[in-house]
């Protein structure tokens, strides 16, 4: 598989890290998971159903040939809906852990619920990010979206301004299957 | 005291009377009954937001009272502070609750979005269509209610329903009917459809004499009471569909949605009030349990007839746990909040599986045992105790999930548990009576329609355990099921071995074994003990095949898929899945003739003794096909458009009949099945609702004749002749000129009969895979 | 709640298209003998599943060298009989 694995560099406590980019970001992220897991314990809070726990597996084995104690070491957790993504950040364990926030956005855009709750559902989640990061380093993702609509850009936006590093990526263009021989 | 004994028909709230009830009594009269009926939901928060709330309400002291209580938070696994407000009148419930919900957004709400019938079966106990002693006084209210049958009786009283059977000619999306055909007391109306006026005034008349309970109509939720009601107020002619006097039908939005990975669209409906409406053509799953089936859904789960007929089996389970929870003075979450518990990646490996599935070994096999768990995951519910409440983070507790690090608190029965355990053993009863029932029995028919309802509640159970939004739903106790499935079958699996059998097969709740000397049914009960002392569940012998055929993926023959095979069990019945007798999209001139040919090789000792008359048979279908003898009905592909036409890069052949559709002012949702023919030339196919009738000569006789070489080969190849060979051999008689010798028996009767036959969702569900 | 990590034929197909650079420049007899190595590992993709392995290339290595073994005691077997046949 041939992937390109970006280096993140590993989130700070007492500052929020934003990757916003396109879904091919999570191999990176799980090489990042990786070495945060190398030092000890992490906290993923997935968002959009798409903790690649393989990816994470051969990047840790990149590094190490025991990977279970790391695997273990990551704790994870799925929200399918945004009730459940504030429930879950309410809930983390407040004692210096990193924490890791996988398609955050994913859950925001459940047309089932209604607009004006899931902002304010996100506005809750962003504080709790917020508090979490005074004591432990956090990082999220948010997936980028190519036709960003005006949902997508109004939940994005409080994103962007909670954030103190944003890291943007596009999506790269994809190649031809074959290359041109001349 | 005015008392009677009948059954609860319907029931609603009104804005003037609180509740109104109506019921059948025994000579099949009716009567209607009224109740104040105050519904209660709870306020979840901290003490000032409740405090807030209080004050806010507590000015509207003549609709509503509060309190201030305790409730138990099943997810919590303790009682929790709430505000109890109590509406007076349900018929304000929901508005009041709506306007609090945005009111005060940041609250938790609970019991707030019910079905009278289940407050109403909470209450008293009585469920709709259940039989009961009823009391009033004299002003009509109900003053007592007494249930005589409860849900769970196998073999309840029948009710003295008076149906009245409306359907226009013909499919109204397929042509312009000319006529209504009115069915009542065992007479049949011809109303002409041409003429509004009389027929409005005939239909009064009927619906005025025989007063239905019932109406079975079809399409009557997608077009005929629409038009009925149009015309009826054009000509100021009121037909008197509602009982209930003063209130207009209830109309619900047409809507598509995503059930088992599968786009489904559901029609608009029109419910009445003290009479009930079933469109036939919308209602769920009529075709697979009818009347009989829909009644049961209604009585186990406590919806009234009208909404049990349209709901999901999803929707039937969510009643049944909420009912018990109601019962149970356990909160009814409006949004569910639980999140996952924090778990190592390292057991995602393990957690995140479905069921455990066999590639089974490709060809004939002879002799095999088809063993099956009796509904495993409901079973496994049932039997370990698996519920929200009951799955604790614990890795070292007792009462391990196999391999999930998760243990299970068996200090009291889960909420899960106790919803499902009736069903479970009112279908294991039925099942067993089933078997000793013998096939002249009248009762038989109206016992497996129902036994068929439980079996998709039971089904659907599993899934919607895992289902986002589902208010007792948990993703831990849905992996549990699932672990504790793969544990039962492998136990299974190292029993049969270690008694001597070879496993053909493995699949999620069933097992295919094979013992050169055991193949008697009593041959296998040893092994079935065995199982059942192993794994704790029931298990039972499904029967034993003379032989079984698992055939190869559609892609890769030589990949095995585990759900596709074929077999004679030892009583000459057939079992078939996956293949195209099997797939709803098939055309009936395929699946039939794929049919006819597994019967002709049930019934020779050697299978192979049957090649000569299914090359002949064959031949004379494609004769058929040739001459214009296969009836254009019988050429119809039924495919589901998948998704919106917009989103096709290469339109499907489905969606390019919608395209003529479209051109013909016909609108296709995605979800909805499009029957079309194959056609010569471009586009290719005809779709078979357009306004004008398709040219026989234009069918595209050699895809058919593909798509029957290819069927026929499927089911001929273990007996050595593959799609090839007999495209050979059949074509060969092409230039033969004999008369076509049609065939003795025309299979279709044999299909709704063929045993075991479960619907492809049902599969999927089975699978464990979920919404 | 949909899935969150993909089924072991998915696994097995990505492992398949991993190796889709290795397999080009193959002959295409030995290009034949690659596929029929995963077409035999498929036969135990269950038990690779229920495994549930970090690493599920290991599993399917050790799934490709089962069916080889039982290949090669399937030919010893013949050979055997055909060597007593000429006793």
């Amino acid at each position: 598989m041939n992937k390109q694995i970006i280096s993140f560099p590993v989130p700070k406590t007492g500052k929020i890290s934003l990757v916003v980019a396109p879904k091919t970001v999570i191999h990176s992220l799980m090489s990042m998971l990786a070495v945060l897991a190398l030092r000890g314990r992490v906290i993923v809070v997935d968002g959009g159903n798409c903790f690649d726990a393989y990816s994470l597996a051969r990047a840790l084995r990149r590094r190490t040939h025991q990977i279970q104690p790391a695997l273990k070491a990551v704790q994870l957790s799925r929200a399918f809906t945004c009730y459940q993504m504030v429930a879950m950040l309410s809930e983390l364990p407040v004692d210096g852990t990193p924490v890791i926030v996988l398609d955050l956005l994913s859950t925001f855009l459940d047309e089932n619920v209604n607009f004006s709750k899931r902002q304010r559902l996100l506005e809750s989640s962003l504080n709790l990010l917020r508090q979490i990061s005074e004591g432990a380093p956090v990082a999220a993702w948010a997936r980028a979206h190519p036709a960003a609509e005006g949902e997508y850009q109004q939940l994005l936006m409080p994103l962007l301004e909670t954030a103190h590093d944003i890291w943007e990526l596009q999506a790269p263009e994809i190649p031809d299957h074959q290359l041109p021989l001349f | 005291m005015p008392e009677f004994t009948g059954w609860l028909l319907d029931l609603f709230d009104d804005p003037r009377e609180g509740l109104v009830l109506y019921f059948i009594d025994e000579k099949g009269a009716h009567h209607r009954l009224t109740r104040p009926f105050p519904v209660t939901f709870y306020a979840l928060g901290s003490d000032a937001q409740l405090r807030a709330l209080w004050r806010q309400l507590s000015n509207r002291p003549d609709e509503i009272t509060l309190c201030r209580t305790h409730r138990m938070d099943v997810f919590k696994r303790q009682d929790v502070t709430v505000l109890g407000v109590t509406v007076k009148n349900p018929y304000q419930a929901g508005k009041i609750f709506h306007e609090t919900a945005a009111q005060f957004p940041e609250l938790e709400y609970a019991d707030a979005d019910l079905n009278i019938s289940l407050r109403f079966a909470a209450e008293t106990g009585a469920f709709p269509l259940c039989r009961c002693q009823v009391w009033s006084d004299e002003v009509g209210q109900l003053t007592h209610i007494k249930v005589l049958e409860d849900a769970w009786l196998l073999k309840a009283t029948p009710i003295p329903l008076r149906t009245m059977s409306l359907a226009p000619d013909v499919a109204p999306h397929h042509a312009k009917p000319r006529y209504l055909i009115v069915e009542v007391a065992g007479e049949e109306y011809h109303l002409d459809l041409h003429t509004w006026r009389p027929l409005l005034i005939n239909l009064r008349a009927l619906i005025q004499r025989h007063d239905p309970d019932l109406l079975l109509t079809d399409w009557g939720d997608t077009w005929l009471l629409p038009k009925l009601m149009a015309q009826s107020e054009k000509y100021h002619i009121p037909l008197g569909l509602n009982r209930e006097i003063g209130r207009g039908v209830s109309w619900h939005e047409e809507r598509t949605y995503f059930s088992y990975g599968q786009i489904i669209f559901r029609g608009q409906q029109i419910h009445l009030f003290g009479r009930c409406h079933i469109d036939r053509q919308n209602a769920v799953l009529w075709n697979d349990y009818e009347l009989d089936g829909t009644i049961e859904v209604s009585r186990v789960t406590a919806l009234p007839l009208q909404t049990a007929a349209r709901v999901s089996p999803g929707t039937g389970i969510s009643s049944i746990e909420m009912l018990t929870a109601l019962r149970e003075g356990i909160l009814v979450p409006w949004q569910k909040q639980q999140a996952e518990m924090l778990k190592p990646a390292a057991d995602l490996f393990t957690a995140d599986q479905g069921g455990l599935v066999y590639q089974p070994k490709i060809g004939v096999h002879k002799n095999v045992a088809e063993i099956d768990f009796v509904s495993l995951y409901p079973a496994i519910m049932v039997y370990f105790n698996i519920s929200p409440e009951t799955i604790l983070p614990d890795p070292n507790g007792e009462n391990l999930v196999p391999a999930l690090g998760l243990a299970i608190d068996n200090s009291q029965d889960g909420l899960i548990p106790k919803a499902l355990r009736p069903l479970l053993e009112k279908r294991i009863e039925m099942k067993k009576h089933l078997a000793s029932t013998p096939n002249w029995d009248p009762f038989r028919k109206n016992f497996k329609r129902r036994a068929s309802a439980l079996k998709w509640l039971l089904v659907t159970c599993f899934g919607y355990l895992g289902y986002k939004n589902a208010r007792f739903g948990r993703i831990e106790a849905h992996q549990a099921v699932t672990a504790y499935g793969r544990e039962a079958l492998l136990r299974a699996k190292e029993a049969a071995e270690d008694m001597g059998f070879e496993v053909i097969q493995l699949y999620v709740d069933g097992l295919w074994v094979h013992h050169p000397q055991k193949t008697r049914p009593e041959d296998i009960q040893p092994l079935l003990l065995e199982i059942q002392e192993r794994t704790g569940l029931p298990i039972s012998l499904d029967g034993i095949y003379r032989w079984v055929v698992f055939v190869g993926s559609r892609q890769n023959k030589k990949r095995a898929v585990a759900n596709r095979y074929f077999g004679v069990f030892q009583d000459g019945s057939i079992k078939v899945r996956g293949i195209d007798t099997r797939r709803h999209d098939s055309t009936p001139f395929v699946s039939e003739a794929q049919m006819h040919l597994l019967e002709l090789l049930a019934s020779k000792d050697q299978p192979e003794d049957a090649l000569p008359e299914a090359v002949d048979y064959l031949r004379a279908r494609l004769r058929a096909l040739r001459s214009g003898h296969v009836s254009l009905p019988d050429l119809l592909v039924r495919q589901r458009l998948g998704r919106k036409l917009e989103a096709y890069r290469t339109p499907s052949p489905a969606a390019r009949a919608v395209m003529q559709l479209q051109a013909a002012g016909k609108e296709m949702r995605p979800g909805q099945r499009v029957p079309f023919i194959y056609t010569l030339g471009k586009p290719g196919v005809f779709a078979w609702d357009r306004p004008q009738a398709p040219n026989p000569h234009a069918v595209d006789v050699a895809r058919y004749q593909r798509l029957l070489l290819r069927a026929a080969g499927i089911v001929l190849e273990s007996w050595g002749m593959d799609e090839e060979k007999l495209t050979e051999r059949v074509l060969s008689d092409a230039s033969q000129l004999r008369l076509p010798v049609p065939p003795k028996q025309h299979p279709r009767k044999h299909r709704s009969n063929i045993p075991g036959v479960v619907h492809p969702a049902m599969d999927r569900a089975l699978k464990g895979q979920i919404h | 709640m949909g899935r969150t990590l993909p089924s072991a034929t998915q696994l097995m197909l990505q492992e398949e298209a991993s190796l889709a650079r290795f397999r080009r420049a193959l002959r295409r007899g030995d290009q034949l003998v690659f596929d029929d190595l995963f077409t035999s590992a498929q036969k135990h993709i269950s038990a690779a599943a229920y495994a549930a392995h970090a690493l599920p290339f290991e599993t399917f290595l050790m799934a490709m060298l089962l069916e080889e073994h039982k290949e090669l005691m399937r030919l010893r077997e013949i050979v055997e009989r055909l060597r007593e046949m000429h006793a």
